[in-house]
């Protein structure tokens, strides 16, 4: 689970010269403004291909008026929905739980968009044919609070089984799990790209469930974008205009997954251009339209309420963490 | 509104639905394939499709580029008189006036209403970076670029972007219309 939650640094953001232009006709009152802020900052991370929008769509975001876009390379051991409540980096790519137990512990964070489906897949030896298969066995992640682990939880008691009892979790944040999981010292780990497309490439092991194909999982967001309330309070022009950038970022994933391996590489996120098209490739950029995102945090916080994640309910977390008025907006906005 | 059956393509557009207002377009000033001075203020009154692509591209701008000029071709005579096409090179290096006017013409381009255009590396790159395109040169000498088609209503305002080059012929033949029948309301 090495690539899940290491950081990596991004050398170089895309590069380009000049803000929107405006031309020369008056502006109607419905017309969208500059933004308020010609400043945006995003966690400088490559946890997967799976934030690939988020770090390719520098130039975008220079288009859309932000003169300074800066890619905030966080300490090792941050918490990124920390940083972003803080106001250290105005917006975050995250999994739903990881949204989820930041709005739980009342931090200023809105979750805005969801940004693809699918990318995960649990991986395991030959002794486990099934999810409910892992009771008993070993299951590795480098945190008992980390994504992963709430992840593999919720899948394992959405089986029926009783994570706590059921699973041997192996903690360790020095080795990684595909590592462990290659020893011999895990039986399974949850994957998210390059590392199931490693694991093909190594021939060992089998996916379990891969969140790309199997309901439920398959029917929501796996990432999702967020940022700090007060930045879009304060910036709703900006926030807009960020999120169209990076929506558009993942609509360039979806439909030239070549282009964005490339620049991925070129831009140090990843040095296997191979498996980074192939993560593209699998993982569903083009959901952010029909997808509903509220579905998504609805369904996560049912989920992580019934295994004792969170004492809110959905509805709460939903009342509390989410603003969809610029996704319903851009959704209109920008067609393919 | 022209009305004309066209199988297989449609999915609920209507022009019942205002598209929403995004900005003032980026402008440029660049040079047609007639070698003349094009301005996008030239094309006030007027719904205006913005698009990019290169001449000697080989796979993915012809497939746009064919799919512009069949939309023209249903588009009648609302095409040049209300609505025009332009599409500026990501490759102003090679693709000369000379050059975008033989592509014009092998897509049986209307310059009546098409335009291609070109000008300077700095001209082009300065127009790319503004409608937030990425194009680069790769060793081979093509360009990786983004596909990203703007439309532009009558009062040089971005109504709304098509990103990629598989969006909906008819959808986007009924926004430009949507955009002229406005302009006639307005």
């Amino acid at each position: 689970m090495q690539n899940l939650h290491s950081r990596r640094r991004f050398l170089a953001g895309l590069s380009a010269a000049g803000a929107a232009g405006l031309v020369g006709s008056s502006q109607p009152a419905n017309a969208e403004p500059p933004p308020e802020t010609m400043t945006v900052r995003l966690p400088w991370s490559f946890r997967g291909v799976c934030e690939a929008p988020k770090n390719v769509a520098g130039e975008l975001l220079r288009a859309e008026g932000f003169t300074d876009v800066r890619y905030i390379e966080p300490p090792m051991t941050a918490d990124w929905s920390v940083l972003v409540a803080n106001g250290e980096v105005d917006f975050n790519v995250d999994f739903p739980p990881g949204h989820i137990m930041a709005i739980e512990a009342g931090l200023p964070v809105k979750v805005l968009a969801g940004l693809h489906s699918g990318c995960l897949e649990l991986i395991a030896n030959d002794s486990v044919r099934g999810i409910a298969d892992l009771k008993g066995k070993r299951v590795g992640v480098f945190s008992s609070t980390s994504t992963p682990h709430m992840l593999v939880t919720i899948m394992t008691a959405y089986v029926g089984l009783d994570p706590a009892k059921d699973i041997q979790w192996i903690v360790n944040p020095d080795v990684s799990a595909p590592q462990l999981f290659n020893e011999g010292k895990i039986d399974a780990f949850l994957g998210a790209p390059p590392e199931p497309q490693e694991q093909r490439a190594l021939k060992f092991g089998h996916t379990i469930l891969n969140t790309t194909l199997d309901t439920p999982w398959s029917q929501h967001f796996c990432c999702m974008l967020s940022a700090n309330a007060d930045y879009v309070e304060k910036y709703p022009v900006a926030t807009k205009r960020a999120m169209r950038a990076m929506l558009k970022a993942a609509d360039l994933c979806a439909s030239d997954p070549e282009l964005v391996a490339r620049l991925s590489v070129e831009g140090k996120f990843t040095d296997n251009y191979d498996y980074a098209l192939e993560g593209l490739r699998e993982a569903r950029f083009d959901r952010w339209r029909e997808y509903d995102p509220e579905d998504t945090m609805r369904f996560y916080a049912l989920r992580m309420h019934e295994v004792g994640f969170i004492k809110s309910s959905p509805n709460a977390i939903i009342e509390r963490g989410t603003d969809w008025r610029f996704v319903n907006e851009l959704r209109r906005e920008l067609k393919t | 509104m022209l009305a004309w059956p066209w199988p297989g393509l449609a999915h609920e557009a209507g022009h019942d639905e205002r598209l929403p207002v995004i900005g003032p377009a980026p402008p440029f000033t660049l040079t047609s394939q007639d070698g003349k001075p094009v301005s996008l203020g030239d094309f006030l009154g007027k719904a205006v499709a913005v698009t990019f692509i290169f001449a000697s591209c080989a796979d993915t701008c012809p497939m746009l580029t064919d799919k512009m000029a069949r939309v023209q071709d249903r588009l009648g005579d609302a095409f040049g008189k209300s609505i025009a096409f332009v599409s500026i090179t990501v490759d102003p290096e090679r693709d000369t006036p000379e050059v975008l006017k033989q592509y014009a013409e092998a897509f049986g381009a209307d310059p009546a209403g098409w335009y291609f255009l070109t000008g300077s590396p700095e001209a082009i790159g300065d127009v790319l970076s503004r409608y937030g395109i990425y194009a680069k040169k790769t060793p081979s000498s093509d360009v990786d670029h983004t596909f990203l088609t703007s439309l532009i209503d009558s009062t040089g305002m971005l109504r709304v972007q098509y990103l990629g080059v598989r969006f909906d012929l008819e959808e986007f033949r009924s926004d430009l219309l949507g955009l002229v029948d406005e302009s006639g309301k307005d």
